[in-house]
């Protein structure tokens, strides 16, 4: 008895608006005895109407029915009922939490007058009923309840500015809801009925031109209220000024009541879905390009919060109008929920730290815990795993490509990337532009931190800790591999928690982790991917070794080098292209948050990152334009595309070549290697490029091979990895700083990698995958060598260092083999990677490709020669006297790569036979052996005796140089016998041979590097300012002018749709 | 259209519903004073009710009681629809809330800034 009475009265839903009113009748007595007494009735009945919203749920997820409300004693239709279905369930749910969550945000505020805490409860009761009415004139009700609440919370500061945007925000929506009355009274002219279902059941009586006015002024009045471009500056200035708390629940709680209400009334809007989806698309394209502009971190959040109900309203249009509802609580649940949790974090996080400028961010620069709690929000909100929006993003865009709707793709995808710009620049100023983290000596002041108590942050990280529990249950739904798939993310966290502990300490438990996880995800693997694994994986473990070389904090380096790593071998072992691009995704994020860790890696990786995205954005296309073509997400049916496959293939070509740093779009590139942690940018170079060629290596095999079509995308393929080629070691040669001239280098010997795939024949499929381990062995040997050179000598810039020869013997010598392996000359692995190349092109007839492929070689070796002379040779600054040799875990890892070069170089074979096997399935061999030599039309390769005979050569020489030098008196010129000769020196640098390097071959070649892809880059942003400043033009700030262009939408909504004859 | 033949008093009180639903939008968007907007938004809120009630009308009808001389039967022709009624009451009780926040809102920012001028509330923009 007692229990039923418990679970069928108090938890009936009902029981929402029994709290909330009762409560609301209660506070004023309480606050009489006791303020802090009123408070707990308020979070008692806030309490309650999560419990009540949530109990409910749970047993209509477990197959109860959903529950109808029916009032005055008749039945609808002729009275108001309400309706708790699984939707309404859980938006009531979700809108409930937030409002718990917002509550305890804004209590501070709040408690100050009880009657805010009243209307607190009021308005998220009329939220509650905007979600749950069937009833036309109900509905209208609980908006007015909603919005009188709301007008009230606004003003519950008096600034002026609150105000003055409390009273735009109250013309403009009391405008809507006028023609929202209109509109229903003219429906129930004609209809005879309030009851939306039964409206629905006699649609046909909607007709004739009074019929379109109803229908039209319903859905126009609640679409304004969502706050569409260009009518929506009044929202914009109540998200800018009011207090956080109340700005949250307008973005996340009354948008959705509205959202959901439009939902309601969506099956009499049938003809107009296209106006919806058109709407909605242009509010989340225009808002995200304004967001650009702005500096304002409250407004930015306006701007990103309109633009994501506009993405809301885009995809419930286009899903009901690909008959795709079955999708819709995946999709659009998965967004709202998304959006929901992470914008209210955000508004949460923009009360706490208040900071309006968004340079004054630099006040959480030294608190990791707001940080990482931002940068999560930031991911989410743009769709980054494993948060709901990636899987509704995919899902979106995979149903998107099946309904062929290719432009609301661009759409979704441009507004995405024009969020991620703003939020991560956002991200940039928090991060601080110096970091310090070598402990130089900075004269710049630490700005004062924001003051941020953990009580206060409570609610984000509770809305975080949601984010993560939906996005593995989203993961589940969408029936993928979870635990491998999470098991980065898991690893990160473990190795966050132990963050506490010592450098080292730290680096060994990562490496443990990542090598245990990275067996686990890659022992099953075979083929291809196995041969990636032992490269990504076992090879991302060698070089890390050497992150022990520091022993300082290094907070947040090895929990995430644990993500990147275990992200890689995610990556390897996926067999759909969802999981592949789980993978993709989280190796870019952990990547770009390791950058930002460098000393003045935050501008680069910002870079970085919006590049990294494009790059994803255009995989998915490709995946889902392959996903629409086979009706399969496996990667192995990636070739079932039939006559799309060309463009699949130049879609996933375009973003895989971004990743890896491809001519015109690589100027990414070098900022990011240059400014993240050194060891760092031995992983990058080495390991995580790799993974753009796993890709490419994937759809050339998957696609490439069995397409036929009129422009080879191939051919263009080779041409851009050549012309990468050709003008990284341009561009290398020019450079003063040792890691932006091995940078260049780095983009540049991939380019040979990206024509060898190109070729799509055995012998240049066989040489990219060996220069691919080449370019592993040498550039994880040069970047650990220059990050010992760095950290003893502090500097970049090879004028100031020289002669370090004498004090760094073992990193010279390790940097000498790396540059000979790299260089292509006889003996080491360099060599046969390009004997291989040359001949696979002179095989394919690319002629041309394969001059410019001569003439990038040649051009090499005048960085390679300048990186040994400058650096290692010559004169020894004084400061550099005492410099010791690099640490032993630097140079250990680098002693194994030079091993492996040296056996490699002897004996290709024990290479060049499980490459070929690898590739076998898709090509069968053509490598012809004799003994150790391998044959081709244009002669043959014997790498042992190359190595005996080159070996004997240069042992000559060297001993008839000993001879003489231990014979003959030498004069060694000393520090100070320089001679100027009539060149006046400028600079102090002018005086040092070393700089300026190449000033002759600048002159007569030098206007090939000049920055035009910078230049260009540069342009479009400007552009993209200069196009958000004419389109926020509309923001005046006047509440009139706002209330007109509400007026206008009107009008623009009847004459869209036909105008009043149709 | 069936509203000419059949409806001509409850014409008159549509279109003047109408009517002040425009002058009242035209005093929002023209005038520049706050209170006076208010008053334009009242207006505009009065000839919505006015356009409700005239929709329930019935020409000749009596009240929608049903009784002796009301039949059951009967009472579909005979009756004004007290539905629209009953709508325009808690319209007016919205209109009437809405109103007073307004005016309050008029109130705290004359209180803060000395001013009832809309344009001069800009501050907020971009």
């Amino acid at each position: 008895m007692v229990s039923s009475f418990f679970s069928d009265i108090l938890l009936h839903p009902l029981g929402i608006y029994v709290l909330a009113l009762g409560a609301g009748f209660l506070i004023p007595l309480f606050d009489r005895a006791h303020r802090g007494s009123a408070v707990l009735v308020f979070f008692a009945a806030l309490a309650g109407m999560v419990a009540i919203a949530g109990l409910n749920l749970l047993a209509i997820v477990n197959g109860a029915p959903s529950i109808d409300i029916e009032t005055a004693g008749i039945a609808p239709p002729f009275s108001i009922n309400l309706r708790f279905g699984l939707l309404e369930g859980g938006f009531v749910l979700a809108v409930n939490t937030a409002a718990l969550l917002a509550a305890w945000h804004c209590l501070p505020a709040l408690r100050q007058h009880a009657s805010a805490l009243l209307l607190f409860l009021i308005m998220v009761m009329g939220i509650n009923g905007m979600i749950m009415t069937r009833d036309l004139f109900n509905l209208f009700i609980f908006i007015e309840i909603t919005s009188i609440a709301t007008y009230a919370l606004i003003g519950m500061e008096r600034t002026g500015s609150v105000l003055a945007a409390g009273f735009k925000y109250i013309i403009a929506t009391s405008v809507a809801t006028t023609f929202f009355l209109l509109g229903t009274i003219f429906i129930y002219y004609q209809v005879g009925t309030l009851n939306i279902d039964d409206i629905i059941v006699h649609a046909d009586l909607i007709q004739g031109p009074i019929g379109f006015i109803a229908t039209l002024f319903v859905l126009t009045s609640l679409l304004i209220e969502l706050k569409p471009y260009p009518a929506n500056g009044w929202g914009l200035d109540v998200y800018e000024t009011a207090h956080s708390g109340i700005a949250s629940l307008i973005s996340v709680g009354v948008s959705a009541g509205v959202f959901f209400a439009i939902y309601k009334v969506l099956p009499l809007m049938d003809s107009y879905l296209t106006s919806i989806a058109f709407i909605g698309g242009a509010t989340f394209l225009v808002s995200n390009i304004i967001g650009l502009k702005q500096d304002n971190a409250r407004r930015l959040l306006g701007y990103s919060s309109i633009g994501q109900m506009g993405l809301l309203t885009l995809a419930l249009a286009l899903l009901l109008q690909l008959e795709a509802s079955s999708q819709l609580v995946l999709v659009v649940g998965g967004l709202f929920i998304n959006h929901m949790l992470a914008k209210a974090g955000l508004f949460w996080l923009a009360g706490i730290i208040d900071r309006s400028q968004l340079k004054d961010w630099c006040a959480i620069a030294q608190r990791p815990g707001l940080l990482l709690l931002l940068g999560i929000m930031m991911a989410a909100l743009i769709g980054l795993p494993p948060f709901p929006g990636f899987w509704a993003k995919w899902q979106l865009v995979m149903i998107l490509a099946e309904g062929g709707q290719y432009l609301w793709i661009a759409v979704v995808l441009i507004g995405s990337l024009l969020e991620a710009a703003y939020l991560f620049r956002w991200f940039s100023h928090a991060r601080g532009t110096d970091n310090n983290s070598m402990g130089d000596s900075s004269t710049d002041e630490v700005p004062p931190q924001a003051v941020v108590s953990l009580a206060q942050q409570l609610p984000v990280a509770i809305a975080t800790l949601l984010l993560f529990v939906i996005g593995y249950v989203m993961a589940l739904a969408m029936n993928i591999e979870t635990p491998g798939m999470f098991l980065p993310l898991l690893a990160g966290f473990a190795l966050w928690l132990i963050d506490g502990i010592r450098g080292r300490l730290k680096a060994l438990a990562m490496l443990l982790v990542v090598g245990a996880g990275g067996y686990w995800l890659t022992n099953d693997l075979d083929g291809i991917n196995r041969l990636f694994s032992y490269l990504l994986v076992g090879g991302g473990l060698l070089v890390s070794i050497a992150v022990m070389y520091r022993n300082d904090d290094r907070r947040g380096f090895y929990p995430l080098l644990a993500v990147l790593l275990l992200s890689l071998a995610v990556l390897l072992r996926a067999k759909t292209s969802l999981e592949f691009f789980f993978g993709w995704e989280l190796m870019t994020l952990s990547s770009y948050l390791l950058v930002t860790l460098g000393r003045n890696g935050v501008k680069p990786a910002l870079n970085y990152l919006l590049f990294s995205l494009a790059s994803a954005y255009f995989i998915l296309a490709g995946f889902a334009l392959a996903y629409a073509a086979s009706g399969s997400l496996l990667l192995s049916d990636l070739g079932n595309s039939g006559d799309s496959i060309g463009l699949i293939f130049s879609l996933l070509a375009i973003g895989f070549v971004i990743k890896m740093g491809g001519f015109g779009v690589h100027i990414w590139l070098p900022g990011a290697y240059a400014e993240a942690d050194d060891d760092f940018t031995a992983l990058l170079s080495a390991v995580v490029s790799k993974a753009g060629i796993f890709g490419l290596v994937l759809i050339a095999a998957n696609l490439g091979v069995q397409s036929d079509i009129g422009l080879d995308p191939t051919y263009v393929l080779g041409w851009i990895g050549i012309l990468t080629a050709t003008f990284g070691a341009l561009m290398a040669v020019f450079q003063e700083d040792i890691k932006r001239m091995v940078a260049y280098s780095s983009m540049g010997q991939l380019g040979y990698i990206v024509t060898g795939i190109a070729l799509m024949s055995h012998l240049g499929w066989v040489s990219a995958l060996y220069m691919t381990v080449n370019h592993f062995l040498f550039k994880g040997i040069l970047f650990l060598s220059i990050a010992g050179i760095v950290l003893r000598t502090n500097e970049r810039m090879m004028y100031k260092m020289g002669g370090l020869i004498k004090n760094m013997p073992f990193t010279f010598v390790f940097t000498m083999i790396a540059i000979i392996a790299m260089s292509g000359v006889p003996p080491l692995t360099g060599f046969g990677g390009k004997w291989m190349l040359f001949n696979a092109l002179m095989d394919k007839g690319w002629y041309f490709i394969a001059a410019f492929a001569f003439f990038s070689s040649a051009v090499a070796f005048l960085y390679m020669f300048r990186l040994l002379q400058t650096v290692f040779l010559g004169q020894r600054k004084l400061e550099h006297a005492q410099l010791r040799e690099a640490p032993a875990i630097l140079l250990a890892p680098q002693f194994i790569m030079i091993a492996a070069i040296m056996v490699i170089s002897a004996y290709p074979r024990l290479l060049l036979d499980p490459l070929s096997a690898a590739i076998d399935p898709w090509i069968s061999n053509t490598l012809v052996w004799e003994g150790f030599a391998l044959q081709t039309q244009y002669g043959y390769w014997n790498a042992p005796m190359i190595m005996a005979v080159v070996g004997g050569v240069w042992m000559v020489p060297l001993i008839i140089l000993l001879l003489v030098s231990l014979t003959m008196k030498i004069q060694k010129v000393e520090q100070f016998n320089i001679v100027y000769a009539a060149e006046r020196p400028h600079r102090p640098e002018d005086t040092h041979f070393a700089y300026n390097f190449f000033a002759h071959y600048d002159r007569a070649i030098g206007f090939l590097v000049r920055p035009r892809a910078t230049a260009f880059w540069n342009a479009a942003v400007e552009w993209s300012h200069t196009l958000a400043s004419s389109l926020r033009v509309f923001y005046n700030g006047n509440g009139q002018t706002y209330a007109l262009f509400i007026l206008m939408y009107f009008v623009a909504m009847v004459l869209f749709n036909g105008g009043l004859g149709s | 259209m069936s509203i000419l033949a059949d409806l001509p008093i409850s014409l008159i009180v549509l279109c003047s519903g109408l009517g002040l639903v425009l002058i009242g939008l035209w005093g929002m968007l023209t005038q520049r004073n706050m209170i006076r907007m208010i008053v334009g938004f009242s207006l505009t809120d009065t000839g919505v009710h006015m356009v409700m009630v005239s929709i329930g009308y019935v020409t000749g009808g009596t009240a929608p009681i049903i009784n002796d001389a009301v039949p059951m039967a009967d009472a579909v022709n005979r009756v004004v629809d007290p539905v629209p009624s009953a709508l325009v009451l808690t319209a007016i009780v919205i209109g009437l809330g809405v109103t007073a926040v307004m005016l309050s809102y008029a109130v705290r920012i004359y209180k803060a800034r000395k001013t009832l001028m809309i344009d001069e509330c800009t501050e907020s923009k971009w």
